[in-house]
């Protein structure tokens, strides 16, 4: 299993750790939009179908950005990993 | 102005080269990418030239940097990983590199453009697409297909799964810039607070100290967070090109 990126290092230094963690998980998220909407501005322009492109994506985009975060936090299981059933990843916490 | 803390990210043709209508100038910007490669290049290659069997003090950085990174790939990636080593070593030691010369008072800051960043995320993302389709064909899609989904729910999370990973360079280049950005604007800011109380005469003197201390400690949290966030970098990188070589673990 890959080591939280962030793990050793921030995690000691109380207040700077609070920040790292707050730009990291906010650039997680904020990523997840962008490329949302990105894609669904894209799809609209070439396929004309606005503005429908652009809200499926910003809300695929914020599951996405959800994601990103809950994976970057650990609750989620990785990319491609296999999860259980319930699929929770639960075992990984 | 003196107290702009926006001033110092101004990019500056040193020499101005068009070609084809197109703006190739040799910018503060290039000029400071050079002297980064050059700075890294010039260290390992002066400090492993004497090759001795007990490493000397330098030596041993160079030494350390170079076990650091490959027990960080071989965790993340496995011993086939290490065909990427050269790769993940070149874009640590820039990063870093990049982050501590910016560091210096006057030095202009590589990373903390959000194009440089952008780029050298894309070159990672890049080599992670192309090395999975070329190693395993359309089974790199897999990376995709979480396993243990209902089928009614498949197409939603193979899209956001596809969002998510789009998203991966973003988050990657933005996390650096933006650390590298705000660190140094902090660090403009309370550098300024000083020479403005300063002026205000003996009772300005006195306040000034509190900021002063301020932006020495500010200082050393810089050269933390350049070596954490090439380290992040470093990291992240190991993880998405593990994607790459085993798309379904």
């Amino acid at each position: 299993m890959p080591e939280k990126p962030d793990g050793g290092a921030g995690k000691t230094q109380g207040g700077m750790a609070g920040f790292g963690n707050a730009l990291k998980l906010s650039s997680e998220f904020i990523a997840g939009i962008g490329v949302g909407v990105g894609l669904g501005w894209f799809i609209d322009r070439m396929a004309g179908t606005s503005p429908w492109g652009l809200i499926i994506f910003l809300l695929l985009g914020f599951g996405a950005g959800v994601l990103n975060v809950l994976r970057s936090v650990g609750q989620v299981a990785e990319f491609g990993a296999k999860t259980p059933k319930d699929g929770k990843g639960s075992e990984k916490k | 102005m003196a107290n702009d803390p926006i001033h110092q990210f101004q990019i500056s043709k040193w020499i101005p080269i068009e070609i084809g209508g197109l703006d190739f100038s040799f910018t503060n910007s290039s000029a400071f990418m050079v002297a980064t490669v050059a700075a890294a290049g010039a260290f390992l290659f002066l400090t492993t030239s004497s090759r001795g069997l007990v490493p000397g003090r330098l030596q041993s950085i160079s030494e350390m940097a170079y076990e650091f990174i490959a027990s960080m790939l071989r965790d993340a990636a496995g011993s086939q990983g290490m065909r990427f080593f050269p790769f993940v070593f070149s874009l640590f030691m820039f990063v870093l590199v990049a982050n501590l010369l910016g560091l210096f008072p006057y030095f202009f800051t590589v990373t903390s453009h959000i194009i440089v960043t952008f780029a050298l995320a894309l070159l990672v993302i890049g080599t992670v697409i192309v090395y999975g389709f070329w190693k395993h064909g359309l089974g790199f899609l897999k990376l995709f297909v979480p396993e243990g989904v209902p089928v009614v729910l498949m197409p939603l999370v193979i899209l956001i799964e596809i969002v998510s990973f789009l998203s991966r360079p973003i988050s990657l280049s933005v996390r650096l810039f933006a650390n590298m950005l705000a660190g140094h604007i902090t660090l403009k800011v309370f550098a300024g607070f000083v020479t403005s109380l300063s002026a205000l005469g003996a009772v300005g003197v006195a306040g000034a100290v509190l900021p002063l201390i301020m932006t020495v400690a500010i200082t050393g949290l810089e050269f933390l967070v350049a070596f954490l966030q090439a380290y992040v970098f470093a990291v992240l990188t190991c993880m998405y090109l593990n994607d790459a070589l085993h798309p379904s673990h």
